[in-house]
């Protein structure tokens, strides 16, 4: 098929004749990719590493081989981090490149089993006894260091959880509904400043300079965790009078940065989330109307939204603005 | 016999053609741009989020349509509902066409996949509910069949070509389902035969230039028909629908099955390297993984827990010592991420690494003095 292209391009005079022979060349001589297949096999290998040493020390916590397992577990941790700090890259403010392509998994695996290993310390030996903060401010100040210096976004995302958790919360993506009780007055202020915090984050970094590149992972999780938090607010709490404005900022502001930063994802995401919270508060409202009006509604409302989406291109500012 | 503009499509298929020469270094950035100019492709294809945004309102906007028009006509009879559907479903087609493809150009923008989507279920199901409601699955699928493959032909649609193949597969295996006393023993080859014969069609039409409009749509087919090949044959599958259907506890033969179930995802990886085809290479590795668990199945080797950390600890030393080896040795593979991944391929790598640490961390968190709930998260991360 290539060839076939490049015939066409030939004969319209596009692609020089020495060109074409070049891009033969290159297409006859090209290397094929395993980096997709690999890098799977390195994730899983993680995974089912780090779940499995879990498992096995859940199912021998009170037999003899426990101390064995644990010392194992301690040396895999201790382990990887020997391995990034020996081949560790100079610290630099912007991004680093890791010096190996495995280097990031070694890492998180020596961060996940880290995890374990605490988390086993607390079960038998009560090191912390019931200061349960303590258990969770000692990885996240761990990861938090390990994220800047080493350059890992993998472990940046398990320092904000880790912060997350320590706050009382779960702010992973698959699990931020389903686990936290949002009906909680506490919950759902946590998680507003939580989220107005990680959105806020980026920019000090951005104008300090200082690892811009970890902007996204801080505003994903803000982003969700600060309109989920401010929906939460309206519908378990039904608190709209409050909730409703600070949504309606939120939206705003990713808006705003989606316009500003070309981004379609938080573009998306914030029409998403404003699009729950005004239909929320129009159904409520309009309590008992006949079945007419709410499908005029919707049928209405997403013509506008379909609008607004397809009209993205007028709605970014250019690029070199 | 294409919704969608040939040579808008053709134009789309020499860009992205040129854009990997061009990011390789082979063209000049004067011969980029003029490869662009002289190949316009008006289309409208937003970013993949503002796709999936569009299609989700796309969705509610139908429904509540569909929900206004039902009011209004309230149809009371199946009959009634039936027609009804299939109105609406013409509806949507129609604006699919003239609308959204001609009046406004879309191409794979969540619109025009949501209105042919909702159109044809809503036209299919219409259907099939004017039939009578004694008739057998077969019925259903041979009625359903051909606006399934029209769809995916005329819309170059990869779901609805996915549908289509489903579709054609339960056609071949209800039928055979009928043939008294031998089912059992035809079941499986008549699924291995079918995906057999699938796969060897569209890779004849995979080399054919004048059919690279559906090129997307063939990998999609060969995609599923090596894994429903190895699907007829894994004695997982085989016993399981052995005792469903035919009452019995081993199925005949169980020593090929078994063969089969161990030799396929070896053939398909050597294969798949040998030929330098991604595909089997890449469905060969999952099967592997169905083959152990097949055997997990019948067999208790040793506990999960440490079958668990063993498999780990080998896949995470077979990742590392291929790339280690790679990286060393330069020749016709490598380790070096192909220029022109996809922003799907990145979301995907971020959705893995989600699911991943929230995995990791379940088996602590059982430990109930942890405290302070689950840790985990995932690598945000990459251009979005």
């Amino acid at each position: 098929m290539q060839e076939n292209i490049l015939d066409d391009l030939l004969q319209k005079e596009l692609i020089a004749p020495d060109d074409a022979l070049k891009i033969r060349h290159f297409e006859s001589a090209r290397p094929f990719s395993l980096h997709w297949e690999l890098t799977i096999l390195l994730y899983l290998g993680v995974l089912l590493l780090n779940a499995g040493l879990g498992f096995l020390i859940y199912e021998n916590i009170d037999s003899i081989g426990h101390v064995v397992l644990i010392t194992a577990i301690g040396l895999v941790s201790a382990g990887c981090f020997a391995y990034a700090i020996w081949r560790r890259q100079p610290f630099s403010f912007g991004e680093v490149k890791s010096s190996t392509p495995y280097y990031d998994y070694i890492l998180l695996l020596g961060c996940l089993t880290f995890l374990l290993m605490e988390g086993y310390w607390q079960f038998q030996y009560q090191i912390f006894g019931t200061r349960y903060g303590l258990a969770t401010l000692i990885p996240m100040l761990l990861f938090f260091f390990v994220a800047y210096r080493f350059d890992n976004r993998a472990v940046l995302s398990l320092a904000i959880t880790a912060m997350a958790s320590w706050l009382g919360m779960t702010v992973t993506s698959n699990k931020l509904l389903s686990d936290n009780d949002f009906s909680s007055q506490a919950v759902v202020t946590t998680g507003l400043f939580l989220g107005a915090f990680l959105s806020a984050v980026p920019f000090i970094s951005e104008h300090f300079g200082f690892k811009k590149h970890f902007s996204l992972t801080y505003l994903n999780f803000g982003a969700h965790l600060l309109m989920i938090s401010c929906l939460a607010g309206m519908m378990a709490l039904d608190e709209s009078l409050i909730y409703f404005p600070l949504l309606c900022l939120s939206v705003g502001f990713y808006l705003w940065y989606a316009r500003t930063r070309h981004s379609f994802y938080f573009l998306t995401v914030a029409v998403i989330y404003g699009y729950i919270g005004i239909t929320y508060l129009l159904i409520k409202a309009a309590d008992n109307f006949p079945a007419e009006f709410y499908l005029t509604y919707f049928v209405l409302s997403c013509i506008g939204v379909i609008l607004f989406l397809t009209q993205y291109k007028r709605f970014f500012k250019n690029k070199t603005a | 016999m294409i919704a969608y503009n040939p040579a808008w499509l053709d134009a789309l298929l020499i860009k992205d053609t040129a854009r990997n020469w061009h990011i390789n270094g082979l063209l000049s950035n004067e011969q980029w741009q003029a490869v662009q100019d002289q190949h316009p492709s008006p289309f409208y294809t937003p970013n993949l989020f503002v796709r999936i945004g569009l299609a989700i309102f796309c969705q509610i906007l139908l429904s509540s349509a569909f929900g206004l028009i039902f009011l209004i006509g309230s149809p009371d009879t199946q009959t009634g509902v039936a027609i009804f559907c299939i109105f609406c479903g013409a509806l949507c087609i129609l604006a699919l066409e003239m609308v959204a493809i001609r009046s406004m150009r879309h191409f794979s923008s969540g619109i025009d996949d949501m209105l042919l989507y909702v159109g044809a279920t809503a036209v299919i199901g219409g259907l099939l509910a004017l039939l009578p409601d004694s008739s057998a699955a077969l019925v259903y699928c041979c009625f359903a069949w051909p606006i399934l493959v029209v769809c995916s032909i005329r819309y170059l649609d990869r779901l609805m070509t996915a549908v289509a193949f489903a579709c054609s597969l339960a056609i071949i295996l209800l039928s055979v389902n009928e043939i008294p006393s031998l089912a059992l023993y035809l079941l499986p080859f008549a699924g291995m035969m079918f995906s057999a014969g699938v796969y060897y069609f569209v890779h004849k039409g995979l080399q054919r230039y004048d059919l690279r409009h559906w090129h997307k749509q063939f990998t999609i087919l060969q995609l599923l028909s090596l894994c429903t090949f190895y699907a007829s044959g894994n004695y997982w599958v085989v016993q399981q629908a052995g005792h469903d259907f035919f009452q019995l506890e081993q199925p005949p033969i169980s020593w090929f099955f078994w063969a089969f179930t161990f030799t396929v995802p070896a053939l398909y990886i050597v294969l798949g390297l040998r030929y330098k085809e991604r595909l089997p290479l890449d469905v060969g590795l999952g099967c592997t993984a169905l083959a152990v668990l097949s055997y997990r199945y019948y067999y208790e080797v040793m506990p999960l827990a440490w079958a668990g950390t063993i498999c780990g600890a080998v896949l995470f030393a077979t990742a590392y010592l291929s790339i280690r080896y790679l990286r060393k040795n330069k020749g016709a593979y490598t380790y070096e991420a192909d220029a022109d991944s996809s922003l799907l391929q990145q979301a995907q790598e971020q959705v893995l690494a989600q699911v991943i640490s929230t995995q990791t961390v379940n088996a602590p968190a059982k430990n109930e003095s942890f405290g302070g709930g689950q840790f985990g998260g995932g690598g945000a991360g990459g251009e979005f």
